[in-house]
């Protein structure tokens, strides 16, 4: 029994760290709390909320069916190539640049600032990129395109930096054994590793690019966000209804298809 | 006491795991269930807490019947009975001593077992178990830092805290090197002596089972083909219960 | 020759290897045509890009140097922003674990519930987050509740979604000792599953409060209160001195949170 007393008072003594973590978590939900604003809901934000439930449930079907330039269908179709030319045009931006931030290929101080770079590059919302590309191309799909290619190349290069740094050397050493170029390296020892991830992580950039391509339209910069913010401002639930339900089924299909694409890119099967 | 009568036990496939068992179990028994791998040795112990449902029959234990038992019914019956498996089955990224007090947790508050906070009174307990398996000075190392025959032992100090009067044990010793799976066999034969627990195993090992077991259960394709005292099983009684292939499961083992 | 066919070869020792018949080029192909289509919906055109790509190093010109001035301004909506990501994160994360457990098929026997779990995850995951902010503001008026109410959503379905996976994977053994002890299904989540989650969890939650900083940034630009607000306004009175603090101030807050997200994630791995 004497023993026993002994190893409980032995216990490790958390209660400190558990109560002061306690402490700071409740003390940022207050704090978090006072963000809160609840004087701007009123009723009519119940009714609103009901509207747009009855709007997905009973949406526009013209709108959703119709195959001309105004329809769901088409918006879509551009809203997806807005997404597939950005993510090709970043994809492209960001090879060169992950790996001018590698540091197992150039200099400590070069890659340190190229990081830095792309951390701005990064940051900054896509909504701002997007404005100031309609000052360039004027509003529309295009500035869309740029938009997304800026956006992408942030997250792109980062990823393909992780791909980069892992990279297995020693296969470079068996190639120049047997007698490669340089070039003949790069072809045969590096492309090959590279290529699956790479194209893995573009994929995984163009699902998510197509989210955020959904809301370009909201700054004019293409695609289906301009419908959705007018039909939205023009209390045309019906309308909303059918541009999200097309939407939804959109991303889900594109999630779905991406996340095959990718098993099979990086597990083989 | 365990009393099977008449038990079938078929799976949902068609398979008969267990046909026509007849077997009682007096408290204070210690019971080793031999045979083939898929003869049908883990779906009988399984049935006596109900993990597993038998099809037709009936299963008493300490006079309740097992078969007709419901929800909050069957959890009672379990706290009752401990359970030991193979692979430990321990919560790996906690201390020894938590391992042992998750045993306390279905009878506490609910706002205890939310936060999972135990009384003083609950970890002394959960230490005395530890220390009737000698392992009190690993209590507050986490499991997956322990050795095989360590774990297990954890795994048995939690199965004490219950105060089971049944302890079923599902190859306790086939992942363990043979000097630790005889410690543990030993174990067993403590608890049930000082304790006067009725214990089942099933287990592979033939010799393991006949130095330590006082009673021997012999399956085959789900039948009972032998039943009696450790000290009386005979090469011929073992060639019938392995139908001819002891040979080969010692060595497959 | 027609490239596509498989090809037969027969060895000099009479055996024949047949080569199988790759599909590159036929992906090629597909992308070629997206490219193709792409590129004329989205009026995409290089020359335009080279002759007016001017405008945009001009705005990037008048950000620099930022306003200084404009910095005491910042700190009330930036701080919002804050709270509005933090209460967000901490809630949606809350919630996401009881779906979670509901979504997952090794603890729920019940496949419809199963099934209709996953469903409203995946459902919540389509929506985009400013789309979601937009409908908060329709629904709870202008203000940072919209805001913490996009986000909220955004984080029970991104943190649900990789919890149930989780689970999904969790080692079973322990939880069906659980079982034979008497312990109810909830029970023995508790007591087996959940210390092995755990980390996960934690992680998944401090990357996706990282991330909905972010995102939570340009939620003002629809109402929905924060720095996205002040962002929104600068921008109408193309006042890009200020946007240009803004955006400084946004990547310096965003780098600290990444920083401290970062040690903490390592940490509980």
């Amino acid at each position: 029994m004497n023993s026993i007393e002994k190893q409980l008072l032995n216990e490790p003594k958390r209660i400190v760290q558990n109560v002061i973590t306690a402490v700071i978590l409740f003390a940022f939900i207050m704090w978090s709390l006072t963000a809160v604003d609840l004087s701007n809901f009123t009723s009519n934000g119940l009714d609103i909320a009901k509207n747009i439930l009855l709007g997905i449930v009973t949406p526009n079907t013209d709108l959703l069916f119709t195959f001309n330039t105004n329809g769901v269908p088409y918006l879509l179709v551009e809203t997806m190539a807005i997404a597939f030319l950005g993510t090709i045009v970043g994809a492209i931006l960001a090879i060169p640049l992950a790996f001018l931030s590698a540091s197992n290929i150039v200099p400590k101080p070069v890659a340190f600032l190229v990081r830095l770079f792309l951390i701005f590059v990064r940051t900054i919302p896509a909504i701002v990129y997007g404005l100031m590309f309609i000052r360039v191309t004027g509003p529309g799909p295009f500035a869309g395109v740029l938009t997304m290619a800026l956006t992408s190349i942030g997250m792109l290069s980062k990823l393909f930096v992780d791909v980069i740094e892992d990279l297995e050397v020693n296969i470079l050493e068996s190639l120049e054994s047997i007698g490669c170029t340089p070039f003949e390296k790069i072809r045969y020892g590096i492309i090959p590793q590279l290529s699956a991830m790479f194209m893995s992580i573009v994929i995984y950039r163009y699902d998510m690019n197509l989210r955020d391509a959904a809301i370009l339209g909201l700054v004019g910069a293409g695609g289906i966000g301009a419908p959705l913010i007018f039909a939205m401002n023009g209390y045309k639930w019906s309308e909303v209804g059918s541009i999200l339900i097309g939407l939804m089924i959109l991303i889900l299909i594109v999630e779905l298809i991406s996340n095959k694409i990718r098993n099979k890119l990086v597990r083989g099967y | 006491m365990i009393k099977f009568q008449n038990v079938n036990k078929k799976y949902d496939n068609g398979y008969e795991a267990l046909k026509d068992i007849n077997l009682t179990i007096e408290q204070g028994e210690y019971v080793a269930v031999i045979g083939l791998s898929g003869a049908g040795k883990s779906t009988l112990i399984r049935c006596i807490n109900r993990m597993h449902d038998i099809s037709s029959g009936s299963l008493l234990v300490n006079d309740v019947e097992v078969s007709t038992l419901k929800g909050k019914e069957i959890r009672k019956l379990r706290r009752g009975i401990g359970m030991i498996f193979q692979s430990f089955n321990l919560v790996n990224r906690i201390s020894s001593l938590k391992n042992v007090l998750v045993s306390f947790v279905p009878d506490m508050p609910i706002w205890r077992k939310v936060l999972g906070l135990y009384t003083k009174k609950q970890k002394i307990e959960a230490l005395e178990a530890l220390d009737r398996m000698n392992i009190l000075d690993k209590a507050f190392t986490r499991v997956d830092q322990l050795s095989g025959g360590q774990q297990q032992r954890v795994a048995l100090a939690r199965t004490l805290a219950q105060k089971p009067s049944i302890i079923l044990a599902d190859e306790p010793v086939a992942s363990l090197d043979p000097i630790t799976a005889k410690q543990v066999m030993t174990d067993f034969q403590r608890i049930n002596e000082e304790m006067n627990m009725t214990i089942i195993i099933n287990i592979h090992h033939v010799d393991l089972a006949l130095e330590y077991a006082t009673r021997v259960v012999g399956i085959r394709s789900g039948e009972i083909v032998y039943d009696g005292p450790a000290s009386e099983v005979t090469e011929q009684i073992l060639e019938h219960i392995y139908n001819g292939k002891l040979e080969e499961e010692l060595s497959g083992n | 020759m027609n490239i596509l066919k498989a090809k037969s070869v027969e060895l000099p020792n009479g055996k024949t290897v047949t080569f199988k018949r790759s599909k590159a080029p036929w992906i090629i192909l597909v992308l070629l045509i997206c490219f193709y289509y792409s590129v004329q919906i989205t009026g995409f055109d290089l020359q335009v890009l080279a002759k007016r790509i001017g405008q945009f190093w001009v705005i990037i010109g008048d950000m620099i140097p930022p306003n200084w001035k404009y910095l005491n301004k910042l700190w009330q909506p930036l701080f919002d922003t804050i709270k509005m990501s933090l209460l967000g994160s901490i809630l949606g994360s809350i919630f996401a674990l009881p779906l979670a457990y509901l979504a997952s098929s090794n603890m729920i026997k019940n496949k419809p519930v199963v099934a209709a779990f996953k469903f409203i995850l995946s459902l919540l995951r389509t929506l985009p987050t400013l789309v979601a902010a937009l409908i908060a503001t329709f629904v709870f008026g202008i203000g940072t509740m919209a805001g913490t109410v996009a986000i909220f959503i955004f984080t029970v379905a991104y943190v649900g979604k990789l919890l149930y996976e989780a689970i999904e994977n969790a080692d079973l053994k322990a939880f069906e000792a659980m079982h034979s002890m008497g312990h109810t299904t909830t029970s023995a989540f508790r007591c087996a599953i959940m210390p092995q989650i755990l980390p996960n969890y934690l992680s998944n939650a401090i990357f996706c409060f990282e991330g909905n900083v972010r995102y939570a940034a340009i939620l003002g630009y629809v109402g929905a209160g924060g720095i996205g607000l002040m962002l929104n306004e600068s921008l109408g009175w193309r006042n890009y001195a200020n946007v240009g603090m803004i955006l400084l101030l946004l990547v310096v807050t965003v780098y600290i949170i990444e920083s401290i997200s970062e040690y903490f994630r390592k940490k509980l791995m």
